[in-house]
């Protein structure tokens, strides 16, 4: 289905939850945001994960400078033109003003104080010591109590456990299709579909694995794996990198395997006595989250370079990485040329491939895109 | 020869400041060297508890470079090491007065470029950052920093990082390691606000940060040494605050607004590791504030009553420095006061506390809760509350290319100037210092028109 078609149907959906009640409470950091916790409170999250364009990105210099994240920039656009596919935005109740980077404190801020949305606040430690995971945890029941208050009584643990369990199923299908020998633009598209409605279009995802479980390595197509930022609704770089006779085969992104690799154990759920707990032991084990210092990169090297190595012990194919980094994005950016570096030590070309949301980068991108995968 | 050279000789105090800024490199080799002590690079003004070890020297990498004027310097601290400071700054005015060229042009030179030189180091590291690698999406600070980093860093037995609200700060700090250098990476995570019992854990996170550097030092921690620094401290930033309150907005000046700007530029750089000496550093604000004091007291200096009064910020992440000689062209006076609109010219609360850390971890979380804060709301209030405090009739905001944390804010600020304030407010563009001067003459120009009636 076409983005703008799912987008529309997203709206339906929306409104007739809205109908039924229900708040619905948006976001733009994707990592360690307790999405089950507003499940449980009977809210819908909402992730924005939308990518913009130049009108969306210009319409957000009244607002911040043109020098932050195309993402940030474009967040800001949707909200100040809202354009018609994304009309869904306007049925938000609540933002979440949290501090996956910097950006994402300016643009959330910027969403609650001049679009008239309330605000929820959720701040994230950056180490990953002791003493950080008790601040998150603190975070935790602070947003708890900031959920509770709206919906005028308290989360049952049960619910939470019931989310929990829910999303953690969810999880493991997505990981499921991601494992599929099937076109990127297939997986993205679920992919996306599935951030965005959440665990309710499980029958949808079971079906494709189903018709698909037995297809077979597209070996005429370079195998990439994609890093960095995630593409988002309505982005052409997929399609670059297929026209380019590129594939992508793993897409290690927020979209991707940093949302579904973070999956707890059926027993650790069924056996905890406070559930927060949980959301605590997963941020522990989120260490390839771009969010955390100081082990991100070697993390990220690590994982992606036995990522690679499996890949080619399983198939014989040689695969290369697509950083991407959206322009002015502070965790992927200052990384990207360490990350470059380290990979290629270890023989694994990399492509860091930087741009804005801007249509005269298409040209540009397409070229670099094919000259990589040429090359490789 | 510029007033600003010809009034900055009358203070002994900034040339000593100065002196010890510039010649950090041979300071911090023989503290190296000779004296064994290791060195811990720090960045922004979070060197505290390296002072807690006698044998750790924070440092803010740049010191480690040699500067241009290196050697009339080390002439001039030779003579000052026989005759003293105030002997010698008191000969040097009288060579001027009698207007002996060669000395007098010698010292010219010295005094004139002391910032020029010091920005021009800065603008070496940023593009010696830039060709290191580091992406072109980060701001001055970040990329100058890095270059820092890169060049000098490999002197360093350990880094320390505090993480801030900045996500391009934490992860600059994270991209330390992967220079190369084999020095420690010491972590210490403020929370970015205070709830529950996150001071308790910010206390912890310190305590364990001494517990890292204890590990490099031969000496134990102690309560006393720590207090005592924090003590020696509570009175520069007292007379960091005395300057900028007392003497910045009073209507008459020791030295012209030009040289006064130039001055608290030089202490908004020395206050990151405070020269690597903080009771050397003590000793000389307190007596440039008493230097200022007595000449006002003398009638010496300027009436600046009429000249209105710029808040120029943020300038510790970089800014034009031309900004206050345009500004005092154009018949105005400039006040620089990044520190204490973050809070850290605020006391360390050490009377009430028995425990030093405790007290400093207070002071932290008060700096990130109400000085930066975790969001822009915070932040804006920030300057509203210097702007207040510092009697300003304008301010201009710096928005550093790159910045995606303070410069942000500019939108929300305006409207708070305006509605609580109700003074003119603009942003000015920076990318790298010198790039723009006369772009920037042009919009100072336009915005002191404001001013004229």
């Amino acid at each position: 289905m076409q983005n703008v078609e799912i987008l529309q149907e997203y709206y339906l959906f929306l409104r007739e939850k809205k109908e039924e009640g229900k708040k619905v409470i948006a976001f733009i950091a994707h990592d360690n945001i307790p999405e089950e916790l507003i499940d449980a409170a009977g809210f819908i999250p909402l992730r924005m994960m939308f990518a913009g364009n130049d009108e969306l990105m210009d319409a957000s210099h009244d607002f911040l400078s043109p020098s932050t994240c195309a993402f940030a920039q474009s967040c800001i656009g949707a909200f100040s033109k809202k354009p018609n596919y994304y009309q869904f935005l306007e049925l938000i109740d609540y933002f979440i003003v949290s501090n996956h980077c910097v950006s994402d404190i300016c643009a959330s801020e910027i969403i609650t104080n001049y679009f008239n949305i309330s605000r929820l606040n959720f701040y994230v430690s950056y180490t990953k010591t002791e003493n950080s995971l008790q601040y998150f945890k603190l975070e935790l029941e602070e947003f708890k109590k900031q959920l509770e208050e709206i919906k005028g009584s308290t989360i049952i643990n049960d619910d939470l456990k019931k989310s929990l369990k829910n999303y953690n199923d969810f999880k493991k299908k997505l990981h499921e299709l991601s494992n599929l020998n099937t076109k990127g633009s297939q997986k993205l598209g679920l992919l996306q579909e599935a951030l965005l409605y959440g665990p309710k279009i499980l029958p949808k995802i079971e079906k494709f694995i189903q018709n698909n479980k037995d297809s077979q390595i597209l070996n005429n197509e370079k195998s990439v794996v994609l890093t960095g930022c995630s593409i988002f609704f309505n982005d052409y770089l997929n399609d670059l990198i297929e026209e380019g006779g590129g594939n992508i085969v793993f897409f290690d992104t927020w979209i991707g395997s940093n949302y579904f690799s973070q999956i707890l154990e059926d027993t650790t759920i069924e056996s905890s006595e406070n559930p927060i707990d949980l959301f605590v032991l997963r941020f522990k084990n989120n260490i390839f989250g771009d969010h955390s210092v100081p082990n991100f990169l070697s993390n990220k090297v690590s994982q992606i370079y036995e990522l690679c190595e499996n890949y080619k012990k399983e198939t014989g194919k040689k695969i290369g990485v697509i950083n991407h980094i959206i322009k002015f994005c502070d965790h992927m950016s200052i990384m990207s040329s360490h990350l470059k570096e380290q990979l290629q030590s270890k023989g694994i070309q990399v492509l860091n491939l930087e741009r804005d949301y801007s249509r005269a980068n298409r040209g540009q991108l397409s070229t670099r895109i094919e000259a990589f995968l040429e090359m490789m | 020869m510029s007033l600003v050279a010809d009034e900055l000789i009358r203070f002994s105090s900034v040339l000593r400041i100065a002196y010890n800024f510039l010649t950090g490199r041979d300071y911090l080799k023989r503290r190296k060297f000779r004296e064994k002590k290791k060195l811990i690079s720090v960045g922004l003004p979070y060197s505290d508890i390296v002072y807690a070890f006698p044998d750790l020297v924070p440092v803010l990498p740049i010191r480690m470079h040699e500067f241009n004027i290196h050697k009339y310097l080390t002439y001039l601290g030779s003579a000052s090491n026989v005759f003293g400071w105030n002997s010698v700054t008191n000969f040097l005015g009288f060579v001027k007065d009698l207007g002996i060229k060669d000395v007098s042009k010698a010292v010219d030179d010295i005094i004139e470029n002391v910032i020029f030189t010091i920005n021009e180091k800065y603008n070496e590291m940023y593009d010696f950052g830039e060709e290191c690698g580091i992406p072109t999406d980060f701001c001055y600070g970040v990329k100058s920093l890095y270059g820092m980093n890169v060049s000098k860093g490999k002197n360093c037995d350990a880094n320390l990082n505090y993480t801030i609200r900045c996500s391009a700060w934490n992860k600059y700090l994270e991209s330390i390691k992967a220079i190369g250098h084999s020095s420690e990476q010491i972590w210490i995570e403020i929370p970015p606000r205070n709830i529950g019992n996150s001071l308790e854990l910010l206390t912890d996170n310190i305590t364990k940060g001494m517990e890292e550097l204890e590990k490099l030092s031969s000496y134990s921690y102690s309560d006393n040494t720590f207090r005592n620094h924090l003590q020696t401290t509570n009175q520069m930033r007292q007379a960091y605050k005395d300057i900028l309150y007392e003497v910045g907005t009073s209507d008459f000046y020791p030295c012209n607004p030009a040289t006064f700007c130039e001055i608290l530029a030089l202490l908004n750089i020395s206050f990151h590791d405070y020269n690597s000496n903080a009771a050397r550093f003590r000793d000389n604000i307190t007596s440039l504030l008493k230097e200022m004091k007595g000449r006002v007291a003398k009638g010496i200096g300027m009436d600046v009553s009429k000249m209105p009064k710029i808040l120029i910020t943020p300038m510790f992440g970089g800014w034009e420095p031309k900004s206050h000689e345009i500004i005092y062209e154009l018949g105005g006076r400039v006040l620089y006061g990044d520190w204490d609109l973050l809070l850290f010219l605020e006391q360390i609360p050490l009377s009430n506390r028995t425990d030093p850390i405790e007290a400093y971890a207070q002071f932290l979380m008060n700096i990130t809760t109400n000085g930066i804060g975790c969001d822009n709301n915070t932040l804006t209030d920030s300057y509203v509350r210097i702007a207040k405090n510092l009697n300003a009739d304008g301010l201009v905001f710096i928005q550093v290319f790159g910045c995606h944390s303070i410069s942000n804010c500019y939108t929300m600020l305006k409207e708070k100037i305006r509605r609580d304030l109700e003074i003119p407010s603009m942003a000015l563009n920076f990318n790298k210092m010198g790039e723009n001067v006369e772009q920037v003459r042009t919009r100072l120009g336009a915005f002191m028109e404001m001013f004229r009636y």
